[in-house]
């Protein structure tokens, strides 16, 4: 009897995360109908909610310790260290962008509650998308997750732009999540296995020569569904429209959670089961990670608008932290550390976007930004520093995650791959470089109004932006931990 | 001993925090302030030639580990060599400070970019391993991106993005050399053990040598730069403030031969000796092309510009030829055309903020207004050219000589760009400073005023100095150049 109890409340405790986040959003919903509350009740639940999250998750972490990797729910849902890195990034994620989401979401006036659950919601399904093992409940997780992002997108229905990003990314969305069931539903037919697993499992028994046609086509379309949701090439065309049509304010999170969630799981995935397939598939992910690399450089130097100029940007490093992934064990933990330094990027300038284009607003012509110097010194100051990040200049963290990555792949003996790579960062250069131009020494003919910030934006972007530093001076500590990540697979 | 070696790098950055944090209405302390804190570091390397024995070749003095997991760490040491170029790097901080005009020295963001440059430059000189050399390497493109693009000329622009994609591109050759390198080492130890005295008793294989040589060569030639790579160089040049140029000329370009010296010919000799003879070639084409095209220029600091890559080429010629005697010359040349170069940018910049042109054609006759100036432009010319007696002609005599055994018909060429240099020169000097003073706007230009005099007053004692007492310099490469050309001379033993 004990035994079954335990097994319950271990249960319980794997998918706490998911289900504070859920509850936390029912009882804003419940609150929203019912009882008429003001803005900061709503503001402190939410953030009991997120910090209960993380408490979850460090239960989860001394879970982790006692039974190792684990599979519950008679094996859909799976405990392991990707798992619980996934799990500290998405609550990290939420947390990080709490700011900019709910400045964004006061001035939706009666829709706030709406938007702030939609995403808890998605924050939700990604964060079951990264425990499944179950191939059936990484669709259901996804699909919770992309359909609130959906929604997300078209938040502001007034604008045009932001309509039709919500539908562009509903349609391009769904048609990806088709190709993925499809292909889940390939591989069940050829082993009569969900779980990875024992998909796994029963992969090894039959060998790489003989491996059926189905499951690698099937394979092939699971990993295109996901390569959809990390905006690599050629699956990009939907991320520079839904970038510039979301609302700034909400890009950040909706970029960096797909992201994280999507790179998790293709890390998994590869971990488990690539070695054991035919050798094509490298092939395939080797057009994949250049053809990222090169339309998004060479899309990237000619954008007009910074929000695009960013999705193109995404679109490489994706690229990048893809290459890293297929390539090997090794290769798989610099693309974490690369993943979390992205985050922190990524999340700092959309901060900074949503401060600057206003947090509402769709398109950010790059001329926007000019002067930005004069306007707020600070800003400015931030903004060249997650620029550089970006670039990979050193001292900051881009630099150690792509020299570390790049030592993994000449490690591999992949030298088309690190030629490629080094070459795109030359581009890098020119096209982030740009924008900090215009924002620091370009003169502007009139004056703009100095741009205020609040005290906890002030926080978050100087904390965001020291973190960047920080792991580009001392990323041992971070490097051990992807380490960590992956010594399973060792 | 420890402390000191990373007050070089230490104490610049902290000094622009300094000048970033003091409030912007205070505009009077800026250059004050800058100028006493680019006192400090030069008062330490002062005091480190009094009471430290730095006639040495390479010592680490101290490490930190960065990348535990891969063994990576960060190694912080100096020779006889890379001292005289911190110095040098130091002492032109100072006096591009002191020389810069009343804009330029009352805006924190330029003292504080000056001040990162130099805490770059300074890390690139100690660094004591790869990847601390490759940080420092790329870093120093931040403070010139903002120097170049926020106080530079008409067209900076268009200057600054080619100057940073240039470095850039070469930069990743570099990367891809560390890289490799660090595999290997990885390989053979282990850990990414990238340190200088790791890597020097590595063995490599001859393909593994050459591709390492060219990875880290071509990165390093772009800096120099080297004659197809040289085209940055003179828009860079033209646009930068004069502060800017006399760095970038003094140092930044010491920058890609220090590496050459200091990486790819100790420790990649085999590839060395396979491309020796392309690299004194085009080092030698160098020469010539940037005096030919030297002498055409119209605008004074282009014709400078130009100049620089000619002497430049003196250097890698020095540094190609591999012999003993042509190596100090390459070196003691770096120090000279640091010093050289560095002035007369800084002549340029004055003449400059008096008239507000640099077109030959628009001077004409200022002799007679500014006297002390023409003679002050005339004395530091003299030591460009190579007037025995004065710097220049010390470094240059002692590359053509040295190289002379090896390359004989390259060295006898090279020697006809000490003519030219003449040329261009001394009729540059004579179409600005000598005829007749047909513009009202020259005739009523000021001399030199003391704190002019001040700033470059030190570089003209320099050019006096080295070239009657040279021993001084060449006691404190000797031991860096006797290390390299004993590994030269081991393996061309080898390879016989």
């Amino acid at each position: 009897m004990s035994a079954v109890a335990e097994a319950i409340g271990f249960n319980l405790i794997v998918i706490s995360p998911t289900i504070t986040l859920v509850i936390t959003a029912l009882i804003l919903l419940f609150f929203t109908i019912t009882i008429k509350t003001n803005e900061t009740v709503k503001q402190v639940i939410t953030i009991c909610g997120i910090l209960f999250t993380i408490f979850c998750v460090f239960l989860k972490f001394g879970l982790f310790l006692q039974n190792g990797i684990s599979s519950y729910f008679t094996q859909k849902i799976l405990l392991d260290e990707f798992s619980l890195f996934g799990n500290v990034l998405i609550s990290l994620i939420l947390l990080f962008n709490f700011i900019p989401i709910w400045e964004s979401s006061s001035l939706l006036k009666e829709k706030t509650t709406e938007a702030i659950i939609l995403i808890l919601m998605s924050a939700a399904g990604f964060m079951l998308m990264i425990d499944s093992e179950n191939l059936i409940m990484l669709f259901i997780g996804l699909e919770i997750g992309s359909i609130s992002l959906y929604a997300l997108a078209g938040l502001n229905r007034g604008d045009k732009l932001s309509n039709e990003a919500s539908l562009k990314y509903f349609l391009l969305g769904s048609l990806a999540s088709c190709i993925l069931i499809y292909g889940v539903s390939l591989v069940y037919v050829s082993f009569a296995v969900q779980s990875v697993y024992n998909f796994a499992l029963a992969l090894s028994y039959v060998g790489p020569d003989v491996v059926p046609l189905t499951t690698s086509i099937g394979m092939i379309l699971i990993f295109v569904g996901l390569l959809f949701k990390i905006a690599a090439a050629p699956f990009q065309s939907w991320a520079p429209d839904v970038y510039q049509g979301s609302p700034t304010g909400y890009v950040g999170y909706m970029a960096s959670i797909a992201k994280v969630s999507s790179f998790i799981v293709i890390a998994r995935l590869c971990q488990v089961s690539l070695r054991l397939m035919p050798n094509e598939f490298d092939s395939f992910f080797l057009i994949v990670v250049i053809l990222s690399t090169i339309i998004g450089s060479v899309f990237a130097t000619v954008q007009q608008d910074l929000k695009r100029l960013l999705a193109y940007s995404g679109v490489v490093q994706s690229g990048f932290i893809l290459s890293g992934i297929v390539s090997g064990v090794n290769g798989t933990s610099a693309s974490m550390f690369y993943l979390f330094t992205y985050i922190i990027q990524l999340t700092g300038i959309f901060a900074i976007f949503s401060i600057v284009n206003g947090r509402l607003s769709s398109d950010f012509l790059i001329e926007g930004i000019q002067g930005l110097i004069i306007n707020n010194r600070f800003l400015a100051t931030t903004f060249c520093i997650f620029m550089l990040g970006l670039a990979g200049i050193p001292l900051t963290s881009g630099f150690v995650s792509k020299f570390i990555l790049l030592t993994n792949l000449w490690a591999y003996e992949k030298y088309l791959l690190v030629t490629i790579l080094l070459l795109s960062t030359v581009a890098g250069f020119y096209f982030y470089l740009r924008p900090i131009w215009i924002a620091t020494i370009e003169k502007t003919e009139t004056p703009v109004e100095t741009l205020k910030l609040k005290k906890t934006e002030y926080l978050l972007i100087s904390s965001l932006a020291a973190l960047t530093i920080f792991f580009g001076l001392v990323p041992s500590s971070l490097i051990n931990i992807s380490r960590w990540v992956v010594q399973s697979y060792l | 001993m420890i402390s000191l070696a990373y007050s070089f790098i230490v104490l610049p950055i902290i000094s622009s925090i300094f000048i970033f944090i003091i409030p912007k209405k205070r505009n009077e302390l800026f250059r004050p302030l800058t100028i006493f804190l680019s006192l400090v570091p030069l008062g330490l390397c002062l005091y480190m030639f009094i009471n430290q024995d730095l006639k040495s070749s390479f010592i680490v003095v101290d490490s930190i580990s960065w990348i535990s997991a891969y063994g990576i760490s960060l190694f912080i040491g100096f020779s006889g060599m890379s001292f005289l170029l911190v110095t040098l790097n130091c002492l032109l901080v100072l006096l591009s400070v002191l020389s810069v005009n009343q804009t330029h020295g009352e805006s924190k963001g330029f003292l504080g970019s000056i001040m990162l440059l130099q805490a770059s430059v300074n890390g690139v000189f100690l660094a004591g391993d790869l990847v601390s050399l490759f940080i420092f390497f790329e870093a120093l493109l931040i403070p010139m991106y903002f120097l170049m693009g926020i106080w530079g000329g008409e067209n900076r622009r268009y200057a600054t993005i080619k100057f940073i994609l240039y470095t850039v591109f070469g930069s990743i050759f570099i990367l891809a050399g560390t890289i490799y390198t660090g595999v290997l080492s990885y390989q053979s130890s282990g850990a990414f053990a990238l340190d200088f005295q790791t890597i020097a008793n590595m063995t490599f294989t001859e393909n593994q040598s050459k591709l390492l040589f060219l990875l880290f060569t071509f990165g390093f030639l772009i800096k120099v730069p080297l004659f197809p790579l040289h085209t940055w160089l003179p828009d860079a040049h033209v646009e930068a403030p004069t502060a800017g140029s006399i760095l970038l000329a003094g140092v930044l370009l010491k920058v890609g031969a220090y590496g050459l010296l200091r990486v790819s010919i100790p420790f990649f000799t085999l590839g060395f000796l396979e491309y020796q003879f392309l690299i004194a070639f085009l080092s030698v084409f160098g020469i010539i092309y940037g005096a030919v095209v030297a002498i055409v220029q119209i605008d004074i600091k282009k014709l400078i510009a130009y100049s620089s890559i000619s002497h430049m080429g003196f250097v890698m010629l020095g540094i190609s030829a591999g012999r003993y005697l042509s190596l100090e010359g390459a070196i003691i040349q770096m120090i000279n055309h640091g010093i050289t170069s560095g002035a007369l940018f800084m002549l340029v910049g004055f003449l400059y903020d008096r008239r507000h042109t640099r077109r030959i054609s628009d001077f004409g006759g200022i002799k007679k207004s500014m006297p002390l100036y023409a003679a002050i432009f005339l004395f530091t010319s003299f030591a460009s050219i190579g007037l025995p007696g004065l710097n220049g002609f010390v470094g240059e005599f002692m590359i053509l000589m040295g190289s002379f055994p090896t390359f004989q018909i390259l060295s006898s060429v090279a020697a006809f760009g000490v003519v030219l240099a003449a040329i261009y020169m001394l009729w540059a000097y004579q179409r600005i400073f000598n005829g007749q003073l047909n513009n009202d706007e020259n005739a009523v230009l000021s001399d030199l005023n003391p704190k002019e005099i001040i700033a470059v007053g030190p570089l003209l004692v320099l050019m006096l100095f080295i070239g009657i007492y040279p021993s001084f310099i060449e006691g404190y490469v000797v031991q860096d150049v006797s290390v390299i050309f004993e590994t030269i001379n081991i393996y061309t033993e080898v390879s016989k």
